[in-house]
């Protein structure tokens, strides 16, 4: 019967499936009916989707394309559960649905003509793969970009073949590190907390945006703000395990607040005034 | 008004149980709970608080919402869903009070729940009065009565002699008693024989100064086991978990269901993440996200209360975890 149902996931199929650091597979979705990609035609970056693996479940995942860049939805998925570790187990022609685009977004108009400081940590920096996107693809609308991508190792950095692009584009800076170095690495070693103090931004009309671990997000609020940058300065995305992205199953509260229906994204400002801590 | 004599009410129970789904207290193996009931016989008409609540027929703790066929590459999905009436006979004032907070996540925040909707559409409430305050009970506290009418759309009272009282409420109340054949018994509601006393409620930001009091979450929550039966008796719990079930594979064809369970904040993995980090590790955070919810969050991000003064939770709780001494601990401040 038919009911307008948030639940109900729009049916897709893998077009792409790459590795992308160990563990971690980049997804390619192409969406078979058109109300699905009706839905998708304008998500915002920083925005989440639940993708089901038939049979196993569905797991909300940062969406970590652009529509101004093409169709298909591109989701990196780290295998750590029973949904990630069947998702792992498809191939390109194999179905799977999609429930979005959900949640707020990282406030893109809000952002221009500022200096962006994008901070990613892992995984971590697949929901900040739009935002760097937006960016370069509107370069002239924003101002100095700088990007500090870090790993616990550098087999984990992600998108580690956009760095050129991202590294020749106007006024556009890329550091990366790593925890811990490896056989052939010869870049930076250490926390990203650390690779921040060295680069250090300025934060005159600079806006700092980040997302990884609870606890680096944790850290890298506390080096931003040595730095000079103010709550008002600071944003990131959270991530909680959740059933329904619509405020409904109560997963992902922080106290009085949602993770899915109030963030995932937040200023720091907000962050602090939250009743419970996210870490 | 209606009124009807025992037999009376248990013969338009009777042909209500042929026509629709018929829930209504009955005893189980000396528990009394709502269940699904074929006859006027097997329903209790005197009768306490039932075990359970009765959110489980609007919002079951195990629900299929989805059913998944895969035929090599192709995928259907189809929502299933009961057509048929239900009535839930015998509900207690403080349950039908309980659906009216799901009411207010479930139906009146965008998106509605499109499953509950559903069955809140096909259901009609008539409730039976409590004769007097049970064990644990608070409701008089909480805003509700045990003969409170407001969240029912019949409300059945017991008069002298035996003579049952039927007092439409809503229009879908009024509608379900035109089957019922016009009495000539007329009586007057007994009034209730006792009153618990009442129980403080503080304002929420009483409930956001208190969170930091590491003490009092502690003395309440530190011995609470996990057991997670508080959400399971609650009628006001509603959280939710959703998992895929395979039910039937065939060479080329696999069947999953895809159903929603119960979850609660009190069991220990409920708020931690993929990567193993877990924001709510102790039983007492926990706990207190359990009261905070209750009494601070659903109330100010969807308006009611989340407890209405069942008293559930107080008797089942293993080690005497009071929500009524939490309550009271707040107060005091």
């Amino acid at each position: 019967m038919p009911l307008a149902n948030p639940m109900r996931p729009y049916r897709g199929r893998l077009v792409g499936v790459r590795h992308l650091a160990t563990g971690i597979k980049l997804f390619q979705v192409e969406l078979l009916e058109p109300e699905g990609r009706a839905a998708f035609a304008h998500y915002k970056p920083g925005q989440f989707a639940f993708v089901s693996a038939f049979g196993a479940g569905e797991a909300p995942f940062g969406i970590t394309s652009t529509p101004h860049r093409g169709p298909l939805l591109e989701f990196a998925v780290n295998a750590l559960g029973h949904v990630t570790h069947t998702l792992h187990s498809l191939d390109v022609g194999d179905p799977v649905g999609v429930r979005g685009p959900l949640g707020n977004w990282f406030p893109m108009e809000q952002l221009r003509g500022r200096n962006i400081v994008i901070l990613g940590g892992g995984i971590g920096g697949a929901p900040l793969r739009p935002v760097i996107h937006t960016i370069l693809d509107h370069r002239e609308d924003y101002g100095h970009l700088t990007i500090l991508w870090a790993a616990r190792s550098p087999d984990l950095l992600v998108f580690t073949e956009e760095f050129d692009e991202w590294r020749s584009a106007w006024a556009t800076e890329l550091h990366v590190t790593v925890d811990q170095g490896g056989p052939g690495w010869t870049g930076n070693v250490g926390l990203i907390t650390q690779l921040l103090e060295k680069v250090a931004p300025s934060p005159e009309n600079g806006v700092a945006i980040t997302c990884g671990p609870l606890i680096m997000i944790h850290f890298v609020f506390l080096t931003l703000k040595k730095l000079g940058f103010a709550p008002e300065q600071m944003l990131t995305t959270l991530e909680a395990r959740m059933h329904c992205g619509i405020g409904k199953c109560g997963r992902c509260n922080l106290g009085e607040k949602f993770i899915c229906k109030d963030g995932p994204v937040f200023w720091q400002h907000e962050i602090a005034g939250f009743l419970e801590g996210f870490l | 008004m209606r009124y009807a004599t025992r037999a009376e009410l248990l013969a338009w129970l009777d042909r209500l149980a042929q026509e629709v789904d018929l829930i209504a207290p009955r005893d189980v193996d000396g528990h009394v709970l709502y269940r699904p009931v074929r006859s006027g016989a097997e329903v209790l008409l005197e009768y306490e608080r039932p075990e359970l609540s009765a959110k489980e027929f609007l919002f079951p703790s195990t629900e299929v919402i989805l059913r998944i066929e895969q035929r090599g590459k192709d995928v259907t999905l189809e929502e299933v869903l009961p057509d048929r009436r239900q009535v839930i006979f015998g509900l207690r004032p403080c349950d039908a009070h309980g659906l009216a907070a799901i009411d207010a996540l479930f139906l009146h925040q965008e998106p509605p729940d499109a499953y509950y909707r559903h069955h809140r559409e096909r259901t009609t409430l008539v409730g039976m009065a409590c004769t007097r305050m049970w064990d644990g009970c608070f409701c008089t506290s909480m805003g509700g009565g045990p003969a409170d009418p407001t969240h029912l759309d019949v409300l059945v009272r017991l008069a002298e002699d035996g003579i049952y009282i039927l007092q439409p409420v809503t229009p879908k109340g009024a509608a379900i008693l035109e089957s019922l054949p016009s009495a000539e018994v007329r009586g007057e509601p007994r009034p209730v024989e006792e009153y618990n006393p009442p129980v403080p409620v503080m304002p929420t930001e009483k409930w956001r100064a208190l969170f930091e009091e590491q003490r009092l979450w502690m003395r309440h929550g530190e011995r609470c086991l996990s057991c997670r039966i508080c959400t399971y008796v609650c009628p006001t719990c509603r959280c939710y978990d959703v998992v895929d079930r395979v039910v039937d594979v065939w060479p080329g064809r696999v069947l999953t269901e895809r159903i929603r369970v119960w979850d609660a904040c009190t069991s220990p993995n409920y708020r931690r993440v993929a990567g193993g980090h877990n924001p709510r590790p102790t039983n007492w955070e926990r706990l207190r996200n359990r009261f905070m919810c209750k009494f601070c969050y659903y109330p100010e991000d969807f308006g009611p209360l989340g407890c209405v003064g069942c008293g559930r939770c107080v008797v089942a709780c293993p080690v005497e975890i009071d929500i009524t001494k939490v309550m009271e601990d707040v107060a005091r401040g």
